[in-house]
Formats: C-alpha cells, structure tokens, sequence
C-alpha cells in the first residue's frame, strides 16, 4: 500500500523543510528592502506635535537627516527612544551636524504627546496626517522604521526594528 | 580550577557516558550479552549524576549570584527574591538547555530500569535512542551554549531576569513546556526501539500510553500558562496571538493529540499502525522544530528571545531525527500493515480518523503561516508577514469542525453504528444545543453577536450535552441495577472505567478553552480618559479615578493610578491599581495590567498615561473580556481528567507486564 509516491512525496518534504529552514539562515527578517534606497526622500512638510514650528525635509539639503517613524503604541520604539535622543544630543543640537525627524503614525496627538514628555524627547517631532499619507510615500511596513538620509536629499539606507547606537554612528560617519 | 569548570567537565563526562549508552547496547544485542545492556542501564544513573552536578553548580551561582558566570550576570540580579532566582535557572537559552538535558537524563534513568524485564527485547533499542537524544543535547550545550561558562571580568551586579518573566505562571510555563516536549521523546524511543527490533505488536503503544499522556498534561499546561502569562503581563487585553514561539509549542500540541487518540484505535482495532509511528516522528520532530524557530532567530518574533549560534545544529539534529525516524519506518513499512480494514461509516474510528486528518490539517497550517515569510523570501524573493487573521480565518471553521467531532465521537460506537441508533443518541444534544443557542441570542441580544459566537456556543453544549447525557445514562443504568443512590452510582461508574471518564472529563476542558476563546469575540474595549474623583461608566462597570500612588513591589517601584471600581447601582466592588512598574535594570518602565476577575467576565485596566493640567487626569485603556476565566478553568479540569487516565491500566497490558517480570526472575534463580 506504501507506493513509491508516498516515499517520495515523505522524502521531498522532509527535504523541503530543512532546506527552507537552512535558507532562514542567510536571511535577516528584521531587513525588508526598500525600493526608495537610492532614490530622493519623498518631499513633504509637518507641524511640530507642541504645534510652534512647521518644516520642510528639502529645508535640510546639505546635511544629512535621520527620519525615524514611530508610534507612542510601539514597544520597540521605547526602546530605541533613548538611542534616539542621545544621537541627537551629540550631533543634533550640540554641534547641528545632522537633523533628527521623528514622525508618529496611528497616532493621536495627545499620547504623541505623552510619549516624547515620557522619554524626555528633544529633537523634532511631527504627526503624520489621519491618512498616513507621508508614511504612504515612503511604504512604511510598521513601526518603527528609520531611514537615513544624505546631504543631497537621497535615502541611503533604511532600518526596520529598533536602532542601536554603533548603527547610527557607523552609517553617518562618512558624513561628519 | 573553579567550580564552574569542574561542572563544564561534569557536562563532557556526561556526553562521554551518552555515547557510551548510544553504541553499547546495540553491541549487547549483537553479542547476546546481557550484561553489556545493564552496564548500558547503569550508565543512565551515572548521566544523570553528572548532569546533576552541573545544575546543581548553576543553581548555586544563581542562588549566591556569582557573577564570574556569564549566564548569571545575564539572567540574574542580587536584588531578585529567591523564587525568581530559581526560575532564571531555565529564563535564558543556555539555562534551558541545561533543564532540557537534565529532565531527558532523568527520565532516561526512569525508563532504563522501569521496563528492564517487561519489555526486555526492545529496552536495549530505547535506551539508546534515549542516549544518542541526550548526547545530542549535550553536544549542542557544551559547544555552543554552555551556561556555566565564565567571563574574565566579574561585573558587581547582574542584568536581571527580564522583568517580563517576572510573574508566577512564566516561571512555572517554561519548564512545563520541556517536560512535556521531553516526555513525547519516550514513546518516539519506543517506536525507535520497535522499528530498529523490527518487531511492532500494539506493546509501544500500550507501554507508552502514560508517558504520552503525561507528556500532553504538561504541554497543555503548559500552553495554558503562558497564555495566562501573556494575558497578565503583556497588556494587551488577550492572550493568544499567533506568534512563532506561541505556535512552535502549539504544534507538537495538534500532532500529539492525534496521536493519544489514533493509539487507542490502534489499542482497540490493530489499525493505523503506520500513521501512529508518523504521529509520534512528526510530534518529536516538531518540539524540536518548535525549539529551532524560537531560537535561531530565523523569523521574526514579537518575543526577544535571545538569539545565537545554536541554530544550524538544532538545524542538524532535526533532519537526523526526521531521516532516521523515517528511514527506519520505510524499512520496516511492511511490517506494520493492519490486520483490519474499517467497517462501516458510521463507526468511532472515522470520527477519530476525520479528527486526527483535522489536527494534523491545523499543524500543517500553523507550520505553513510560521515558514510562510521564508518561503516567500525563498520562491519569489519577497518580504511578507502573517499575522493573526491569517490564522483565525482558516484554523476557526477546522476548530469548530473538530468540537463538532468531539460530540460525535462520544456517542458513537466503535465498529459499526446504526443509524437508528445515532438518531436515538443525538436527538437530545441536537435540541438542547439548538434551544441553549437560542436562549443564549436573545439574552445576549444587545451585545451584537458574530455568528462565529453563536457557532461556538451552539457546538459547545452540543459537546457537553453529549458528555452530560453519557454519564447519566450510564449513572441510572447503574444506580437501578445495583439500588444505590445516584453518588455512589457516579462513582461505581467512574470507577469502573475511569479512562473513559478521564477522557470526556478532558474534553469538558477543551470546552471550556473554545468558550474563553469565544468571549474573545465580542469583548469591549476603549480608551478612557478618567479626572480625578468623577465616575465614568463602562459595561456594569462605574470607574472613579482617586491619585496617583507610588509603591515597592519586589524590586521594582510601582507608578500606579489608583482607581475605584462601583457597580452601576453605585455599590463599592474593588480598587484596582494598574500602574507602570519601574525596574533598576530595565531602561524602560513596563505595563502593570490591574484585572478584576469575576465568573463571566473580566475587567481589565492598562495605565496609558497621566496627563498633566489643572485637574489631574489619567488615560486608561479599558477591555471588559468575557469568560476568559473559563480557558484558565480549563487547566485543573485537564487535570483530573488525566489523574483519571492515568489511573488506569489496560488489563492485558499488566499481566503481560507480570507473566515477563516472573519469567525473567525465574530464570535468574535456574542460573544462579
């Protein structure tokens, strides 16, 4: 009753399963690539969460920006939020090397708000639309996700999950 | 020489032993020298000495906090109460490797000497296929997550247990999973054993029937904990959400409950003696699956579980398992054909047939939306995730199929059923479930109902009406015929098929598991805004805030919002304190869910923020989730239910067991 089919059917799946969880190893799943590196940074202008200050990200051709998107919902964005603020501190307002963007999606402006008191967050901080349309330009997956710019407006390199302090210094430091 | 590096040399003495265990008693066989197998059985004892030297070394660094050891400084702090310095014991990759090893050793040791004269053929082979598992492990712990390795320098304090497992059920779920992934390595021995003997009788089967149910205790427990885990810590208002580490548990889980029932047709009819060997390959192999995934980072995974190097040999140890465990059963496939082709349609077996297709159906599903982002990766090279509805949309209707099943199994016989009969035996469920879904629309009108809820609640007293109906038809037949009262029928019945009982006892859990599921569906949940001293209303509910309260827990600070609950008629019920808990170690401060448990439904408070302004205000977010108590009742009904099981042994079996033992000491005393 155990034809050959069987045998093989048996052996091809075992195979298939190793092989599929063999090829997990030279993925990254935290890496999801992005059609926009390599292109310009979609353009587009936000207020401030304290509601004083509107920006432009073309405001900032000739030094690089560090577009970081967020949600006060996001475990991993607390996680980050500390890395975030110092990197700021140290080339942001210090010396104003680099210009730090965070941007929250899914978010309402109150808990935002909360969020950065909570985490003592000092660089510039927006909301995106209810239509989450500058998200939408930029195809974020989920929160929270960073891309970071160079001095003429192009995307080089775009991180999912939470950054780490030596990722941040080792992708701007041939800009410093 | 520390003593950390004489535990390290307790680990390699006990790898050496474990391949002495794997090859001897094959050696033993070929040579018909018994005493090459007892000196094989003695081993067992001396592998579990040594691993037990090497805990007890952890143990002790964790209880003194000596933070030479890399693992204690990782897992570890001074400041942590004893019970959680224990449970870090298996908090971390290492260390649970470590406990994985130990329990295998120990039960290895069980089974050596257990079954030694019953089952004296086949024990060299299980004995073995125990060593070569273990030496596995052990190869895996000492090259590449040894716990007890030391680090040059001796940091002053420990990182801390991540303050997420800081909670009763987390430090008790870990090691419930193990034992019950660890437990289904015995009848996958057993069938080993059998394969390689080439002999396969119902007698692995019937041996191992308390091992497997001991093992699908503890991995059911297991479940069920860190559901109540996630619940209580995560602070998301549920407890089961489908991620990768929740199903590689919840696999082996499907493919081992086929197999307890595919075994007892096995039992009963010497049928599907082929698949239960499938059954108990896939469950084995899966609890190493299942390991693999939660630990060698491959996908990706709401819980931070620590990464590392160990992959691509856990890699390895599942295809030697997977292509032994098959190629032995391709060599032996003739063998194992049944004597015995199904009857009729309508017959218990089809219906455990039917559910085991389902079960293993839903672990082939669970393992295709778990792999299904490196498939994807792999085929056409792009990125996706899977995320719950996936899930819910095709495991729910197989779910409520299975209930479905589960009513119909009860009341069927084995063989051959009438149809006369069936109609007879389902009529009364069939109108009770009918007239309680009814009921339950108009009571519950005004909470919106989706017809999955109806589904469930029409299927779930169907089941209980069954399992009601069984036992008191069984109850009266008893009490007229011996004149005793109704309890005392109920025990005689339970007593004189205890399994049986056990069973539909088990089942009444899983009941209860698919009711908190279904509250699940038609749970409030808001944001609330509360200024202080100004009641809200919410459900039954009326929630006053008072102040904002900071205290010590253990060794973290609470920042609570202290919240008076009323009823709506203004009745004081309870103050609760959800709050944000701030640990030294810990950068950032976690969620402190405050829940108010009652019988049908649980009020469930998270601490969003406080706002500032004039009038001190605080948000909270709010979820009123019915009957999830009812899932958690789940756990002391399984149980019993497998107390009374257990409680039985089949008849053949025992005296079997006893004609071998005395003919084995017979024939010591002829020689001596």
């Amino acid at each position: 009753m155990w034809t050959s089919w069987k045998f093989w059917v048996v052996w091809g799946l075992i195979i298939g399963l190793i092989a599929l969880l063999a090829f997990g190893f030279t993925t990254d799943p935290k890496k999801v690539p992005s059609p926009l590196v390599g292109r310009p940074a979609p353009d587009f202008e936000i207020t401030a969460l304290n509601g004083a200050e509107k920006i432009r990200l073309s405001e900032f051709k000739g030094k690089p920006v560090l577009l970081n998107y967020w949600a006060s919902w996001c475990q991993e964005c607390k996680v980050e939020a500390h890395i975030l603020e110092a990197f700021h501190q140290k080339y942001g307002s210090a010396t104003q090397q680099i210009k730090v963007i965070g941007i929250a999606i899914q978010d309402t402006p109150d808990k935002a708000k909360s969020f950065a008191r909570q985490f003592g967050k000092t660089y510039f901080l927006g909301l995106d639309d209810a239509a989450g349309n500058i998200a939408l330009d930029y195809g974020i997956y989920g929160v929270p996700e960073t891309f970071f710019i160079d001095p003429e407006g192009t995307i080089f390199y775009k991180h999912i999950g939470a950054v780490n302090a030596e990722l941040l210094e080792k992708k701007f430091k041939p800009f410093f | 020489m520390g003593i950390a590096d004489f535990g390290t040399i307790a680990l390699m003495a006990a790898f050496a032993v474990c391949v002495y265990g794997t090859v001897v008693p094959h050696l033993g066989v070929k040579n018909n020298n018994w005493n090459l197998i007892r000196s094989a059985q003695n081993a067992s004892i001396l592998s579990f000495l040594l691993i037990a030297i090497a805990s007890a070394v952890l143990l002790q660094a964790l209880l003194v906090s000596d933070f030479s050891l890399r693992y204690v400084w990782e897992h570890s702090s001074t400041d942590m109460p004893l019970f959680y310095k224990v449970s870090s014991f298996w908090g971390g990759l290492e260390g649970s490797l470590l406990f994985w090893v130990l329990v295998q050793s120990f039960f290895a040791m069980i089974v050596a000497f257990r079954y030694q004269y019953s089952n004296r053929e086949i024990i060299p082979y299980v004995i073995a296929t125990l060593n070569a598992i273990m030496a596995f492990l052990l190869l895996l712990l000492i090259g590449w997550s040894n716990p007890l390795d030391l680090q040059g320098v001796i940091p002053l304090e420990g990182r801390g247990l991540n303050p997420l497992l800081q909670n009763p059920a987390m430090a008790i779920h870990p090691p419930s999973l193990y034992l019950g992934f660890i437990g289904f390595s015995v009848p996958f021995a057993f069938a080993m054993g059998g394969l390689i003997l080439g002999k396969m009788d119902n007698e692995w089967v019937l041996t191992t029937r308390r091992w497997t149910l001991t093992a699908w205790y503890f991995l059911s427990a297991g479940l069920i904990l860190g559901g109540q885990w996630a619940y209580e810590e995560l602070g998301w208002g549920g407890f089961w959400a489908w991620d990768p580490v929740e199903n590689a548990a919840f696999m082996p889980w499907l493919t081992g409950t086929a197999f307890l029932h595919s075994v007892m047709i096995q039992e009963k009819r010497n049928m599907l003696k082929i698949w239960n060997v499938v059954l108990i390959i896939l469950t084995f192999g899966l609890t190493i699956v299942g390991t693999f995934l939660t630990r060698s980072g491959i996908i990706n995974s709401v819980h931070a579980f620590t990464q590392s190097e160990i992959g691509p040999a856990f890699l390895i140890f599942l295809a030697f398992v997977l292509v032994i465990g098959f190629g032995l059963l391709f060599k032996r496939i003739q063998m194992l054909e049944s004597e015995h082709k199904i009857e009729s349609v309508l017959c218990r077996e089809n219906a455990f047939l039917a559910q085991n297709v389902l079960l293993v159906g839903i672990a082939f599903t669970v393992l295709l939306g778990t792999t299904f982002p490196l498939l994807a990766e792999a085929v056409r090279g792009t990125k996706l995730s899977i995320q719950a509805p996936f899930f819910n949309t095709i495991i729910a209707p197989m779910g409520y199929l299975l209930l479905l099943l589960m009513g119909i199994g009860t009341l069927i016989a084995w063989r051959k059923s009438s149809w006369e009969g069936l109609q007879r035996n389902f009529k009364n469920p069939l109108i009770l479930a009918t007239a309680g879904t009814v009921f339950l629309a108009w009571f519950l009108a005004d909470r919106d109902l989706l017809w999955s809820v109806h589904t469930i609640f029409w299927l779930t007293i169907f089941v209980t009406s069954t399992i009601v109906l069984e036992i008191v038809k069984a109850v009266q037949a008893k009490s007229s015929q011996t004149k005793s009262n109704f309890i005392m029928a109920l025990f005689y019945v339970i007593a004189r098929n205890p399994r049986r009982y056990g069973g539909l006892l088990i089942h009444f859990g899983v009941v209860l598991m698919f009711l908190g599921f279904a509250g699940t569906f038609f749970k409030v949940e808001r944001n609330m805004t509360l200024e202080s001293g100004v009641p809200q209303e919410i459900g039954e509910y009326s929630l006053e805030f008072k102040q904002m309260e900071e205290f010590k827990v253990g060794n973290a600070t609470h920042r609570a919002a202290i919240v008076n609950v009323f009823d709506k008629e203004g009745n004081f019920l309870e103050v609760l304190k959800p709050a944000k808990s701030f640990y030294p170690t810990q950068p950032q401060p976690l969620t402190e869910v405050a829940i108010r448990r009652s019988f049908l439904e649980d009020l469930y408070l998270i601490f969003s923020s406080e706002n500032g302004g004039e009038q001190d205000s605080i948000t909270l977010r709010v979820f009123i989730n019915p009957l999830v108590g009812w899932a958690w009742m789940a756990l002391p009904v399984f149980t019993l239910g497998v107390g009374l099981s257990m409680s039985y042994r089949p008849k053949s079996l025992v005296a079997h067991e006893t004609i071998l033992r005395e003919r084995y000491l017979a024939a010591q005393a002829l020689n001596s």
